[in-house]
């Protein structure tokens, strides 16, 4: 089997697990959804600040999101010897980077159509620029859900995984809401040749989190915990 | 496995903590004051080595890192020495933070600036906590130490990648140019200079001192702990023998 | 000026304490680790 029908084999599983379970649909994107109101409390909403900032709380609020995405996505291999299932199966390491990483990819888009309708509800955000957001939401989501997924196998096991995969996680991607944040203020300021670099920028990161995770997620998968 | 340190280490540390002591009179007494900064000067040559220190450190612990991940050169002494020394660069990089920020405080004004270098710093400090925070969760090498050079290696790979972006944001941003001073330091006459050089000089040494000391703290560590597994492994197989 | 004086001594008074702190764990870790050697 090629390493695509593999990674989509495993990515299909993750998805197919989601679909059964509804812990991204009932429980994560609700976490979203809860986390921007919570911005709303902290932050004056009548002073015109969150129109302003909406596009930081927004990265915000995916990345918050996305620790429990990548948490969830290695605590369903906990059951069972799911994990050990992995290791014996014969599956390329990469692919099998390659398709959690875009299982938790799927669900976080899912996750930021959602949040972003929330954004221009709840903050009063006039949108513009969509080809700008569409681009940057999807180059920042794989580069969230790479690294993401590389820090949760590298975590996967540990008794201490529900508090490292934060504290892991959240230095490495402070690039990614700085440039999706940066993209997302040019494109509602109407000023999208200002957003394109930093789409650039993510890509490049994209890039690099993908090919890191093709080349360590075998290693780390077989490492004893 | 001895826990004394050699007569090699105790010279260096003696070395170290004589630089020091020569740093402390250079920096405080012979050097003159800035125009600018005027005394708050000084602490430049403390924040300026201890930040190239951390740096220096986290790069011991890449390389490390990378020693462990290859098979053919993979030994426990290299998953310690990337422990030490990233223990050691956390210190440096909390140190440098804070003599930043006694420094910006009457420079700039205000204890903090949101800079690609002040922003960098902070971030390669919970970076490396995090390593730290992943070092204890395997009581062994063979335990933790792939999953660990790993961290060590995206973390290192990650400081260039958070600077630049921060950088290419300020460049965007392009009104922050009020901070002329934050830029580098007027260096004149010979002992402002020959301070700052000394600094580092000083600083190396003790950066040398203690990752050898905290080296063999965590060899003999590791040989307790190993000790302690094959205990309980054979107390383990008595009972079913 | 002279008051940029207490930030200078601050900074170096908080290095010097660190940099001890570190140095006396060190070294009482190791005093332990070398009683424990002499146990055996």
């Amino acid at each position: 089997m090629t390493i695509l029908r593999e990674a989509l084999l495993v990515a299909g599983k993750d998805l197919r697990i989601e679909a059964r379970s509804r812990v991204a649909l009932q429980q994560i994107v609700p976490f979203g959804g809860i986390v921007l109101i919570v911005f709303a409390f902290a932050l004056d909403p009548d002073r015109g600040l969150l129109p302003r900032v909406a596009p930081g709380l927004f990265w915000t609020a995916v990345l918050l999101a996305s620790l429990l995405s990548i948490t969830r996505s290695f605590s369903i291999e906990e059951a069972n010897g799911a994990r050990d299932g992995l290791r014996l199966s014969g599956l390329d390491g990469g692919a099998i980077f390659l398709g959690k990483a875009a299982a938790v990819a799927l669900q976080l888009l899912l996750l930021e159509v959602v949040l972003g309708l929330g954004v221009v509800v709840l903050y009063d955000v006039s949108v513009r620029g969509v080809v700008l957001i569409a681009c940057t939401t999807v180059v920042a989501t794989v580069a969230l859900a790479a690294t993401g997924t590389v820090y949760g196998v590298l975590a996967a096991g540990l008794r201490a995984r529900e508090t490292l995969v934060p504290l892991l996680v959240l230095p490495a991607v402070t690039p990614v809401v700085l440039g999706g944040t940066r993209a997302f203020e040019a494109a509602l300021a109407g000023v999208p040749s200002d957003g394109w670099p930093w789409v650039q920028l993510l890509a490049a990161f994209a890039v690099l989190a993908v090919v890191a995770g093709v080349l360590a997620f075998g290693p780390l998968l077989e490492e004893d915990s | 496995m001895n826990a004394r340190i050699g007569v090699g280490t105790k010279l260096l540390g003696a070395a170290a903590f004589l630089s020091l002591g020569a740093l402390a009179v250079f920096a405080l007494v012979v050097a003159p004051p800035d125009e600018r900064q005027g005394d708050a000067q000084r602490l430049m040559y403390v924040h300026v080595p201890a930040a190239w220190l951390a740096y220096l450190a986290f790069f011991v612990t890449a390389v490390a890192s990378v020693l462990w991940l290859i098979p053919r050169t993979r030994s426990t002494t290299w998953d310690l020495l990337a422990g030490a020394s990233a223990e050691i660069g956390v210190i440096f990089t909390g140190l440098a933070l804070v003599l930043g920020s006694l420094w910006g405080r009457p420079t700039w004004g205000t204890w903090w600036e949101w800079d690609a270098r002040v922003t960098t710093t902070a971030v390669l400090f919970f970076l490396y906590l995090g390593y730290l925070a992943l070092r204890r969760t395997g009581a062994t090498a063979q335990e933790r130490g792939t999953r660990c050079a790993i961290a060590a290696l995206i973390a290192f790979a990650d400081v260039p990648i958070v600077h630049f972006s921060v950088t290419w944001w300020e460049t965007l941003h392009q009104d922050a140019t009020v901070l002329d001073p934050k830029l580098e330091v007027n260096m004149e006459g010979f002992w402002m200079p020959f301070t700052l050089v000394w600094s580092v000089f000083a600083f190396t040494m003790l950066y040398s001192f203690l990752v050898t000391v905290r080296l063999r703290l965590a060899e003999l560590d590791e040989g307790r702990e190993e000790k302690a597994l094959e205990l309980a492994i054979a107390e383990r197989v008595a009972v079913t023998v | 000026m002279d008051d940029n004086w207490g930030y200078v001594a601050a900074g170096y008074v908080i290095t010097i304490a660190t940099l001890s702190a570190y140095g006396g764990w060190l070294w009482f870790r190791l005093r332990r680790a070398r009683r424990a050697d002499l146990d055996r």
